[in-house]
């Protein structure tokens, strides 16, 4: 039976699981839910999300949701199956230092990116207002602290456990999204460390692959 | 060598690692920093965290930081070494799940947990501020709504995934201290099914010892 990812394709959360799959060579289905009230409806909370929210994965009779869980369930369940992609060391003290760069994304990078995200990206389209420039602002600088300290840990390194690892792999949706607003890439950029770990990413097959299908 | 665990015992981070490292009956000192001051020097930031920040757990020559990253490397590492204590399940699907509520803890939660908290716990002692009763209500409102999917979710189950596991503890340290206020209290008391799973946690021996070690 096939992997079941259900979610809508632009989603950053999404895109995680998406690279994941493709980076460990499994094959999926993808389900578009109809639009934003099916994933509020009571079959949908019951079943798939309790919060009514994507991406969820299903896995024969195994539901699984929230994207950094799917995929290191993923990991767990089939790294090395398919292919010798290593997304989590076996060794526990580098596993231990990839789970502290999940960490980094989550606590410290996506909180000032989110924003910028929602700012230039959903703002418009989905609530017809304009970006706040102010938040923006605020957004880049909070970024450009947190940027500055990933230039530091990526000296001598080419990602950020030295190995590439879910940690790097986590950072790739949100940044693509800004990174593709001229206004926005000299974060990155004008930081050589940081330029060098990002263009690296986004040579990688699987990311190539999935950005290209995000330009259609 | 005896592992070392910086940080403060009022902080929600450090105490998610210390009810951790209790519960697996791992031997460990415990190190406050010399002052907030210390977490921003120049040699705090290069060989112990590199945003400044608490938790921080040195084991052996090893130094990993960031509390979720902790307890999952403390349990991939001594699990079972100590005692019979199982935080995270060896079945994959059952180690998927806690993820799945260890992502809801920090996803859905915290957040209204930590304005309540922010407000009522933090505020005047290290802001000098008044609690924002504005902030207090919107943090129970949405508070609230959590708890009511949690209360769905504890249906039949004594914890989140039905066996005591690294996902209650996480939400252990946050809970401690808006539940303490017994203007919130009613928030859990309210919800048969979530009032039993607090009071479930909150009377674990490993539990009621680390909170004791808060008030101290």
């Amino acid at each position: 039976m096939s992997i079941k990812l259900i979610g809508f394709p632009a989603s950053g959360p999404l895109l995680k699981v998406i690279i994941t799959l493709r980076e460990l060579g499994l094959p999926y289905e993808l389900e578009i839910p109809s639009n934003i009230q099916a994933i509020k409806e009571e079959d949908y909370i019951k079943n798939k999300h309790p919060f009514g929210k994507i991406p969820v994965l299903i896995d024969g009779d195994f539901v699984i949701n929230e994207s950094r869980p799917i995929c290191t369930y993923l990991v767990s369940k089939y790294q090395g199956k398919h292919n010798n992609t290593n997304l989590i060391p076996t060794d526990v003290h580098k596993a231990g230092l990839v789970g502290q760069y999940v960490s980094y994304e989550s606590s410290y990078y996506d909180p000032p990116i989110s924003k910028i995200v929602y700012q230039e990206i959903y703002a418009r389209k989905f609530q017809n207002k304009d970006p706040d420039p102010e938040v923006i602002k605020q957004a880049r600088e909070e970024l450009a602290k947190v940027l500055d300290v990933y230039e530091k840990i990526l000296e001598g390194k080419e990602y950020l456990n030295g190995e590439y690892s879910i940690a790097d792999l986590f950072h790739i949706p949100s940044t693509h999204y800004v990174y593709s607003i001229d206004a926005h890439s000299d974060l990155w950029d004008s930081r050589p460390n940081v330029k060098n770990w990002w263009n690296r990413l986004c040579n990688r097959e699987a990311v190539k692959k999935t950005i290209d299908e995000i330009a259609k | 060598m005896t592992i070392k665990l910086i940080g403060y015992p009022i902080s929600t981070p450090t105490l998610r690692v210390v009810i951790c490292l209790k519960e697996l009956g791992i031997p460990y000192e415990f190190e406050p920093p010399a002052s907030f001051q210390a977490l921003k020097d120049k040699d705090y930031i290069a060989n112990k965290h590199a945003f400044g920040k608490i938790p921080v757990l040195l084991d052996g020559d090893y130094v990993i930081n960031e509390s979720r990253a902790i307890c999952r490397y403390l349990v991939s590492k001594y699990q079972g070494k100590y005692n019979d204590t199982i935080l995270i399940p060896s079945d994959v699907h059952k180690a998927g799940l806690v993820e799945q509520f260890i992502s809801y803890e920090s996803c859905y939660y915290d957040s209204p947990v930590s304005k309540i908290i922010g407000q009522e716990v933090f505020a005047k002692k290290f802001r000098g501020k008044d609690p924002d009763p504005e902030i207090i209500k919107q943090g129970r409102e949405d508070l609230s709504k959590v708890l009511d999917v949690y209360e769905k979710l504890l249906e039949g189950k004594e914890y989140l995934i039905g066996e005591f596991s690294l996902a209650d503890i996480f939400h252990c340290p946050c809970t401690n201290l808006a539940y303490g206020i017994a203007a919130h209290s009613d928030l859990w008391d309210n919800r048969p099914n979530v009032k039993n799973w607090w009071n479930n946690l909150r009377n674990r021996d490993c539990i009621k010892k680390s909170f004791e070690e808060v008030k101290n």
